[in-house]
Formats: C-alpha cells, structure tokens, sequence
C-alpha cells in the first residue's frame, strides 16, 4: 500500500465540429454561434414529425475520411451507415441521435492508437437554468475520435490532445479546441475504469485526469474499491463528481436508421482524398527534420502551424534552412506570440521573410536592426527593405564610426567607465547600448563589444 | 362519369372545379358525421383554391394533372395550417408545420386539398377503431370497420365525399381499408413515392399511395406524386410510368402469367376464394395463364412484421416526449400504440435485440428471397387483399385476431414491392377485394392488369 507509482491508462473520445456551411442532414447553416438563438432551424434538424433526413452531407463524410487518413486509419471497405442511439434529453429533438459506424479504425497518432472515427449529429444547447433549448447547433456535424488507453499520465493525455488538435487544424476539415468536447477513461492498476464525461478543452483533461487520479489513489491507498462508474467534471472547480444515474443512459438501443440507406465509399473517392490531404503534422515534423536537417525542436515549431510550415518550405528554397528556422522560431515566432496571432493571420508573405534574410545576408542591415524591423512586418503592406528604409536602419557601420561612437559613449559616461574597471557587470551592457543608440543600431554588437574593450583597456 | 373523364370535363370547363368541390361538401355535409371520415375540412380554403383554378381554365391557361380534384389526406401526412395529429391525443394541437413531398406535388398539379383523414392511431392497426376521434364506419357495408389504418381516406373515397385521397401503407394500411370499402388502393414499391411528411409507424416499410374509384384515379394520383425526391434518401431514381396506363387495357391480360400461391387461399374464408376465383376465370378468359404455387414461409410473416414495426415505432415515438408537441406519447395514447411501444423498447434492448430483432431482420431477407422467387416465373400474384370479413363495430378482437387481418398484406411491404387492391365482388353486399403483387418496379404493369380487369367487371 502507499505506493506512489501506480500505473495509470487513459483513453479519450474526442468530439469535434466539422466545417461545413450546412448541416449533416440539412441545408441550415452552421454559424450557430453568431445567429440568433433558434434561427438556423427547420423542421428536419428539429425533427419535426415526419421529417425525413437529407441525404448526408458529403463535405462532412470527405472531411471525416480525410481526417481518418490523417490519423493512419484504415477506411472501412464495406457499407458504412448511421445508427440511431436512443436517449432521452431535452437537447434532442428526436429522441435519438444518428452517429455513423467507423469510417476508419486501426489509425496511429504520437504512439497513441486510434480506435476508430466516426461521424455523428451534434445535439441542440440545452439551458437548465433558463429551461430553453437552442437549436442552432442540432444537426451539425461532428467528428468522434476514439482512442486505446494508451495513454499513462494526464501529461500524455494533454500532448496528445495538442497533436490532436494541430491535425484536425492541417485538415481544414474541422474546427477547432473550441467546439471540443471530450469523454475521459481512466483506471488506474488494481481500479477499475471510471468515465469522466463534460471536458471542453484540453486543459480540462489534463485537469480532470490530475484530479481523478489524485482522488483514485487515495481511495486506493484507503483500501476503499474503485467502482465502475461515470463521473461529470466541473469545470469551474476542476473536480470530478459523480454523475446522477439519469444522465448516464444504460442502454441505447442502437438500430440502423432505417431513413438512411447504406453507403459505400468508393475506392477512388478515397484516393482522390489520400491525394488532396494534407501532410499531417508529425508525418510533417519528421520529414523536415530529415530534410532540411534541422533541430526537432525547430521542425516542431516550423510545422506547428500549417500556413507556417508551408511558408518555411518556400522560404528554404531561398534560404539556407537552419538559418531561416532560426530567424522564425526565435524571431518571428516572438513577435507573433506578443501579437497574439497566428502566421496566417499576420500577413506576413514568404518572400517578405526571404527579402528580410537576404537583407541580413548582405550585410545590409544588421541582426538587431533585422529584430527591429521583424517587429513592424505583421499586418503591414509595407516589404522589409521599405520598412527598413522608414526606420533609418539601412546599412551595416563602418569601422570609422563605430570607433568614433565608441569614443563619444566612454567619453560621455565617466561614471559606467569607472563602474567596468570596478567590474560590475552591467557597465559594458549599457555602453554597448550607448553604441547602439549613436549608430541608430547598425552596429554590430560583437565588434562594438570588442572595440569597447580595447578602448577601455588603454 | 370516371375520374379521366371528369379531369377532362373540368379542363374544357364543362364542369367547374368549383361545382365538382360544392357538390362533394354537400355529401360530406350529409354523411360525414355519420361515417366520421374526414376530421378536418377547410372549405373556404379549397373554394378559393377552385375558384382559381377556374379561372385559370377560363383564362386558356395551362393547368395541372390533378386540377380541379377533390383530395382528402390522410392525418398522418404533413399539410401546411392543417391538425395533423395522426388520430392521437399525442399530436391533437399538432399544426403541420410544413409540406411533405406528396402534398407539395399535389398542389403543384393543381388538385385541392380539402381535408383530413381518420385513421388508426399513429396508423398503428388495421380498423381504424383506435383513433383518438372515434372509429370511421364502413359507407360500404355501415356498422362495420372500414378496415385500416388508412380507414377514413378509403371511407371519403367510398361515400363519395371527395375524388381521390391519400392513405399510408406500412403492412397493409392502404390495401386493407380498399379491400374492405370496395374501392382500388395502391401501394407502390419501396422509394416510389417520397415519404418526407409521412408521420413514421415503420420506416423501412411505408409508402404513402393513393385510393380512388376506378384506376385512372390511382394512375392519375400515382403520375402526380411519385418520383425521386433529392430530400428523401430512401426514394429512388428508376420510376415507373403510369402515363397511358389506362389507354390501352383491352389486351392487357393476353399471355400474363398469373401466380396463385395455395397457401394465400388457405388462410382465407371460404366466401371470399369463390370471389377471388371467379376472378381469376375472368382473367384466364382475357387470355392470362395460371401458375400454382407455393409459399412455405407465411406463418413467419405476421411475426416478422409486427418485430420490425415495433422497433422502428419505438424508435420513431421518442420525439413525442412531451416537451415540444404538449403530451407525452405513452401518457396519452391509446392499449395498441402502448403495446407496440413496450414491445419494442423491451426486444430492441442490447441484451434481447440479437434474439428478436436481428432474427426478424433474417426472417425478412428470407420472406423477400421467397417471394422475389415465385414473382421470377410469373407476371403477377393474384389473392385475396384480406382473408377474413370486416367485424362489426364494437366487436372485439384479441389482438392475434386483430393482426390476422394483415397476413396477405405484410409480404409487400416486407419485400418491398408493389401490390394493388380492387373490389371483386361481394358477400352478402360486404365487399371483397383481390390483390395483384408484382416485381420490384412492375408498378404499371399491375396497374395495367387493375384497369383491364375492372373493365370486364
Ligand atoms: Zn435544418
């Protein structure tokens, strides 16, 4: 007893809004969140009495095959086809929801292996407190993705998730964390499983998997046995509770849905998507990493997002690649992280890096100047040399007018000349920067520390 | 005065849709409430509707197929404004909050809308006794069941009360009530006929189809609704042409093969092989062939049937929860519609569902092979539509009495393929109707043998 290392296993069932303009099995609109509620309705995702479905929305099942792909699943050969589950919730409409069989099994992501992937109706937003359900959302597309326990630690689960998440972003085909709903299994060696269902983020898992363990190993520890059973997690105390057995439906009836003939993926139609679909990200991570012969942890930032990553392969047609995964993970990455947006969204062009670099290269502005400019590059039509141009920045000091500045900063700061020869450490920095500011930057900052020395020394 | 013709005699204006509509509300007028066929009416709706038309005519204009007609809808398909209730408590404040396909056809053809239908709840039986409103009397033989569910559109189009109407058919629910109220009824086969607005009892087995008088009413139906609908995934794209059906039926039996299983004949009552019989003379003398057959599979059709039709009702009620059309279903409705709903939330369970509803599922893959089998050597079948007589108003049956109504009814829908009813004759003035199967898509073809056969009658 008391052992802290008990073995943990964790698996996921992950939900996903695909992206689609209209519904599984109508033409309403997807843009639940934006319309007014109640307004993307009509009487088939409302489930009016004898409303039929239409036929399923082929974006989505593309896009669900697609994302199978990319997750290493085999797509099933045989006739896949909706299965109604039965249960009985306000946010229903009729009573059941359709959710396909797998459209791929056996897939891979991160050592994790993939289950299956299937396709499924989201259900309306049901508001207990106000006793309202709005149906914007029923009848739009989800994707299920479903896990082995492969995973052994909530750390596990969380990069998992993450991968997870940057392939669904490189397929195009599905929208984001933000639509994520997750259902956690976890047990822990000599437990049994416990379902923790209502996770919306990724963050949540790996809260919500901190906390069962924590709260399974005490019982553990208290000799009190680890039942089956389903738990809810509440995001704003990060706990898991028990979830009344009511929610939890014992049985859902499955039957085929009987409005929905079979269908049939046909073999071209899956090439035809295996052709299109993008690389996906840790196939990507390798590859670069093998063929441009950078670091992982620069492959990693390069592909983590997919305009990025399509960027840095055109930017290293110009460019030699380390240096270009230098500059945008050290540089660009910066200055898009203080913006708070992605690559795409900066409008930051591949040949406006390459002109940058280039600059750089010629000696025709130097590093700092580089960072400075790099900073001015989101959102703005302006190209580098423009922006350098604006700034002053142009051109690399000659050594006359480094040595002058230097003279004219030693000169003007007795007090920091006499802080070096005391050997406090700051002295040199400043007066470095006191170069810097005389030369507008275009100092190089290895020379003027070199000069500085030798100034100081006689 | 036939249907074609009246269409005709309205087209040219020799009679007005108008006149046609102010006459059939008369004779609703009178009889209805004795019958209780139709539950709602909107005349002012459809005089308008007419008054229109007419207009039209007068104007030269082109008009449709149906213009001019008088139709009633059963109350289990979807009508703008209209209750659609489905005969239950459930839905009695339901107001059709869209069209299904069919109606959308209909108006597109110009025919007009009068009313509702009685039926038997959510379709759910076969005499139209379980309605929410009160059982519809048979006009053909009064004081007996009108046969169901589709009791009331057979009854309207028995009285008189209106030119064409549309019923559903899930095991019979067309050809039951046709057979019983001495008028032709036609279910077609599976995906002809959209069922986007049909209120669900079994999906996987329900057509939506027409009664009426004589066969250029259900030709002239058929044409107008049937056909592949883009927002219904189980109709489909071959469609058969009812077009000029009727022009040509003197010849129509020459060479036909028809098949006669014994076993069809051995379930039924006496009186009603003789009528069946006669009929069958009637046709070897137009030239058809008879082929004896057999069908060792027909004690297995009542209980795959009703397995399949409860699961797929459960499964369809679960909408009628309670919270969006005011009751929930299993606190208002009626013993049969709650029989059905038990029975199938009990054997759809994980646990029971490989023992039932799996089993029933195989049992109809070997009822279709069977009957696709016999109909390879022949042209048609030829039997009877019910094997019994309708009973009286008010008798009761036990429920196995009650389902053995459907037994030469249910193979159609289970094999999903077309089968029509026509009177034959009587027994002591109760009519007696014959049912012809045929092929998967052989619609036309058994609507040819209808018209031919109701010429030499
Ligand atoms: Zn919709």
């Amino acid at each position: 007893m008391g052992g802290i290392f008990i073995k943990m296993k964790c698996g996921l069932e992950i939900h996903v809004q695909l992206e689609t303009d209209s519904k599984l099995f109508c033409d309403c609109r997807t843009n639940y969140q934006d319309a007014p509620a109640n307004s993307n309705i009509c009487f088939v995702c409302l489930n009016q009495p004898g409303a039929k479905p239409y036929p399923p929305n082929e974006h989505a099942m593309n896009g669900a095959i697609k994302i199978a792909l990319m997750l290493g699943c085999k797509i099933a050969e045989d006739e896949t086809y909706f299965l109604r589950k039965h249960y009985d919730y306000p946010d229903l409409p009729s009573g059941y929801q359709r959710t396909s069989i797998p459209i791929g099994y056996e897939g891979n992501l991160n050592d994790v292996s993939i289950r299956e992937v299937h396709i499924e109706e989201d259900p309306g937003q049901y508001k207990p407190d106000l006793g309202v359900v709005d149906f914007n959302r029923s009848g739009i597309p989800l994707i299920e993705i479903v896990t082995e326990p492969d995973m052994r630690s909530p750390e596990e689960a969380r990069n998992f998730l993450r991968e997870l998440i940057r392939v669904l972003e490189y397929s195009g085909s599905a929208r984001g964390e933000g639509t994520m709903r997750a259902d956690v299994n976890i047990s822990l060696e000599g437990g049994k499983r416990a379902e923790i269902k209502n996770i919306n983020s990724i963050k949540g898992a790996y809260k919500a998997l901190k906390y069962e363990m924590v709260r399974q190993k005490n019982l553990i520890r208290r000799g009190v046995e680890i039942k089956q059973e389903t738990r809810a997690f509440l995001e704003s105390q990060m706990i898991t509770v028990p979830m009344r057995l009511k929610e939890e439906a014992d049985d859902y009836r499955y039957i085929p849905d009987p409005d929905l003939p079979p269908m049939l993926a046909e073999y071209e139609q899956i090439e035809v998507i295996r052709e299109k679909m993008p690389e996906p990200p840790h196939i990507k991570t390798e590859r670069f990493i093998q063929e441009y012969g950078i670091q992982k942890e620069y492959a990693k930032v390069m592909t983590s997002e997919l305009a990025l990553a399509d960027a840095f392969e055109e930017i290293v047609k110009h460019v030699e690649p380390s240096f270009a995964a230098i500059w945008m993970r050290d540089e660009l990455k910066r200055v898009l992280n203080y913006n708070k947006m992605s690559f795409d969204e900066s409008g930051i062009k591949p040949a406006d890096i390459v002109e940058l670099l280039d600059l750089i290269n010629d000696k025709k502005v130097t590093p700092k100047a580089a960072k400075k400019i790099i900073e001015k590059m989101p959102k703005n039509d302006a190209s580098p040399l423009k922006i350098a141009e604006d700034m002053g920045l142009i051109g690399v000091s000659d050594e006359e007018s480094v040595l002058k500045a230097v003279n004219q900063a030693i000169d003007e700061n007795p007090q920091a000349v006499s802080d070096y020869h005391e050997g406090k450490k700051g002295a040199m920095n400043f007066l470095i920067g006191q170069v810097m500011r005389l030369t507008r930057g275009k100092a190089d900052p290895g020379e003027t520390s070199r000069f500085l020395k030798e100034a100081l020394a006689k | 005065m036939n249907l074609l013709d009246k269409s005709r005699s309205i087209k040219n204006h020799d009679i007005t849709a108008s006149d046609n509509l102010e006459s059939y509300l008369k004779t609703i007028k009178k009889k209805n409430p004795k019958i209780n066929a139709f539950l709602e009416i909107k005349e002012d709706e459809a005089a308008q509707k007419a008054e229109k038309v007419d207009a039209r005519i007068k104007k030269g204009e082109k008009v449709g197929k149906l213009a001019g007609l008088t139709i009633g809808i059963k109350s289990n398909i979807n009508i703008e404004d209209f209750i659609i209730s489905a005969a239950s408590k459930t839905l009695e404040n339901y107001v059709g909050s869209y069209n299904a396909t069919v109606i959308k056809r209909i108006e597109a053809e110009d025919g007009i809308i009068l009313g509702t239908t009685n039926m038997d709840e959510f379709a759910a039986g076969s005499s139209t006794e379980t309605s929410y409103f009160g059982p519809a009397d048979n006009p053909a033989a009064p004081g007996r069941i009108p046969g169901g569910s589709s009791g009331g559109s057979a009854a309207v189009i028995a009285a008189e009360m209106c030119d064409l109407s549309l019923g559903s058919d899930t095991g019979g629910s067309i050809r039951n009530p046709a057979s019983h109220c001495g008028v032709m009824g036609f279910k077609s086969t599976y995906g002809v006929v959209s069922r986007q607005g049909l209120l669900d009892l079994a999906m996987s087995l329900e057509q939506i189809g027409p009664f009426a008088r004589d066969a250029g009413g259900i030709a002239l139906m058929l044409d107008s609704i049937a056909g592949y609908d883009p927002m219904e995934c189980t109709t489909i794209k071959e469609i058969p042409n009812f077009h000029e059906i009727t022009q040509n039926s003197q010849d129509v039996m020459k060479g036909m093969k028809l098949g006669v299983v014994k076993e069809f004949f051995d379930v039924s009552d006496n009186r009603i092989v003789n009528i069946i019989e006669e009929s069958i003379d009637k046709m070897t003398d137009m030239g058809a062939e008879v082929v004896e057959l057999n069908f060792k599979h027909l004690d297995l059709c009542i209980p795959t049937y009703y397995l399949i039709n409860y699961v797929e009702f459960f499964s369809a009620t679960r909408k009628y929860d309670g919270r969006k059309y005011g009751y929930r279903i299993e606190e208002v409705c009626g013993e049969e519609v709650l029989r059905r709903i038990h029975i199938g939330s009990y054997i759809s369970q994980k646990e029971y569902s490989g023992k039932y509803y799996k089993k029933a599922l195989q049992a109809r893959s070997l009822i279709r092979r069977e009957i696709t089998g016999l109909l390879d050597g022949v042209d048609a079948l030829i039997s009877p539509t019910v094997p019994k007589l309708p009973h009286k108003l008010g008798e009761s049956l036990n429920t196995m009495d009650m389902y053995a109504y459907d037994v030469l009814t249910v193979i159609a829908n289970l094999a999903g393929i077309p089968a029509g009813s026509m009177k034959a004759g009587e027994v002591n003035g109760i009519p007696v109707g014959l049912q012809i199967q045929g092929k998967p898509l052989d619609d036309a073809k058994i609507m040819g043998m209808m018209a031919g056969l109701e010429e030499i009658q």
